[in-house]
């Protein structure tokens, strides 16, 4: 995988950029080009073959026109990678032509501009491999020492230079040392960029390994949550079902002592796996963090009528009465997932921190166009200094440690999570040892194709 | 009357142990399997008028999921109770919709609601 081309291992769509990039780049040196020109034809009148130099910056512009007509009229089309490569190699040979015969008309190695050829080596190193960028400057030189010999020599004519600059001496050696000034310059030029072009390459195919590293390791976390919470509840689920046994008097007669105690084993199980719900809810929202959730229009009743089914059996084993009411037509625009973690977590908060015989509403209602639904317990209640930090993460107030043991103090921060992405809000009140109602507004309505606006009350319980 | 004839498949053995007791003290006939395999030779043997189905099993995640669909077409007119530990829809890597199962219960389950459930498939 080493020392891959540049070309074929980019996007198409940088290397489209990139040709813009350079046709941009063109038009401004094209510009340049003819303003030095005609600053030195009429403010400075220098000698120089200026029909020659005109024509040259005339077939830059058209060059570039028909590059950038080419190029912006077919963007529809998309080039294979070899014909992308043509026009890279097009462009670099068509540049550098046009630069040489520009430079070589104004005085060859006595133009200082000449130097220019090092932003053309810095561009062919930038797109091309590393053999692609030593066989252009190698042309290039080959071509530079040719050209000098050929004007020594007398073969080709010599264009007169700028005056007031210095000139060089046609003697040998300092003629010499100007050609290997230039020489070293663009070779040394050509390697550089090479190879910082590599090493910025390599840099970021690490970047993309350490990425993918990441990536992988994130999708092996949520996967190895969601496989041990499975794990988790499956033993649980048999010793609730032996407890049940036991308690029923299948497995023999058993003491009131051992049913008290065995009670308790049954609730701190229940707990437990209740703590598992919370971790799995919290896990699942931190792995799908960006995930966009598909927010539908849901029956408010029928969600609700499913989360009784679920908790109803935790309400009457804790001999608390849970009431839904829900107007059938109401709708809530959310997502079924992310409504039934709410639920879930507000209704067995609220079951676990109520007493026997008191009442656990889940009521909802259409509100100024929002979904007003709240969750309401007699329970022992929050004291106001807690409230603000009810909906921290791992936090528990004194008195629910107190009261029961268990918990991992994430229910609440999933809710408010939860109910953030669905864009709504959650509030709490609470009054200590009267009761706490957990009210959330959610976009929702009522449908009005039916006039059922009585508040259907949801099923009560059983006995 | 009759007692009303329960097939529970699931590769927990206490599941089957304690769910298959408490069905018992309830009043129904209760057969049960380890394997999925077995349990829909079983079907055609006991006869059973609603079938306990695990939809995870140890060797394959989906073999229960997939048995519910064999099971139907044998024998459509027996209702299957899907069984899973996993209470959230989220976790599931496949649709609950495409499980073709009657009802789809939590473990652990009370067994009053289980049940109910039982009775609310048998006509």
């Amino acid at each position: 995988m080493k020392q891959r081309a540049k070309i074929e291992s980019t996007e198409y769509s940088d290397l489209a950029g990139v040709v813009a990039w350079f046709i941009q780049l063109r038009w401004i040196a094209a510009i340049g080009v003819f303003a030095a020109l005609l600053l030195s034809d009429f403010v400075y009148s220098y000698r120089l073959p200026y029909k020659a130099l005109y024509s040259l910056t005339g077939i830059l512009f058209l060059l570039n026109s028909s590059l950038a007509l080419y190029f912006f009229q077919l963007k529809a089309k998309i080039l294979s990678r070899g014909e992308m490569s043509f026009v890279f190699h097009f462009q670099i040979v068509s540049d550098y032509v046009i630069l040489f015969l520009l430079i070589y008309l104004t005085g060859f190695l006595k133009n200082p501009l000449i130097y220019y050829f090092v932003f053309h080596v810095v561009l062919t190193a930038f797109i091309f491999p590393r053999k692609a960028v030593y066989a252009y400057v190698i042309s290039l030189v080959v071509l530079f020492v040719l050209t000098a010999v050929a004007e020594w020599s007398g073969w080709i004519p010599t264009f007169g230079s700028i005056p007031g600059l210095p000139t060089v001496s046609e003697s040998y050696p300092t003629s010499f040392l100007y050609m290997f000034a230039l020489v070293s310059t663009i070779l040394i030029t050509g390697y550089l960029i090479t190879s910082i072009m590599e090493r910025v390459e390599e840099r970021g195919q690490r970047t993309e390994l350490e990425l993918d590293h990441y990536r992988r390791l994130d999708q092996a976390k949520s996967n190895f949550i969601l496989q041990v919470t499975h794990e988790l509840r499956g033993p649980l689920a048999a010793l609730k079902g032996y407890h049940e046994m036991i308690l029923k008097g299948i497995t023999g007669e058993i003491s009131e002592k051992t049913q008290k105690s065995l009670q308790r084993a049954n609730q701190r199980t229940q707990n437990l796996l209740n703590i598992i719900d919370e971790m799995l809810d919290y896990a699942y929202m931190k792995s799908e963090e960006d995930k966009q959730y598909e927010i539908e229009d849901l029956s408010l009743k029928e969600v609700l009528n499913h989360n009784f089914e679920l908790y109803n059996i935790l309400a009457k084993g804790k001999s608390i009465k849970l009431i839904i009411s829900c107007p059938s037509s109401l709708v809530v625009k959310a997502s079924r997932d992310l409504l039934d973690i709410i639920l879930g977590n507000l209704i067995t908060n609220a079951i676990k921190y109520s007493s026997p015989n008191t009442t656990v509403t889940v009521n909802a209602e259409e509100e100024k166009d929002e979904v007003h639904l709240s969750v309401r317990d007699e329970g022992m209640g929050i004291e106001p200094e807690e409230l603000a930090k009810v909906f921290d993460e791992f936090h528990r107030t004194r008195r629910a440690r107190k009261i029961e043991q268990d918990g991992t103090g994430l229910g609440l921060s999933i809710v408010q999570k939860a109910v953030n992405m669905l864009n709504g809000r959650v509030t709490v009140y609470s009054e200590v040892e009267k009761g706490t109602s957990f009210h959330i507004y959610l976009p929702g309505y009522q449908q009005t194709t039916e006039n059922t606006e009585v508040a259907v009350p949801g099923q009560d319980t059983d006995e | 009357m009759a007692k009303v004839r329960v097939l529970i498949i699931d590769d927990d053995k206490d599941i089957i142990e304690t769910t298959g007791a408490l069905l018992e003290h309830a009043g129904f006939e209760v057969h049960h399997s380890e394997s999925v395999e077995e349990g829909i030779e079983m079907i055609g043997v006991t006869s059973p008028d609603v079938i306990l189905l695990d939809i995870m099993f140890p060797e394959k995640k989906t073999r229960g999921f997939e048995a519910a669909g064999e099971i139907k077409e044998s024998y459509p007119n027996i209702p299957i109770l899907a069984f899973t530990a996993i209470n959230r829809e989220y976790a599931f890597d496949f649709a609950k919709e495409d499980i073709k199962a009657e009802e789809f219960i939590n473990k652990p389950v009370d067994t009053d609601r289980l049940i109910n459930l039982i009775n609310k498939h048998l006509k």
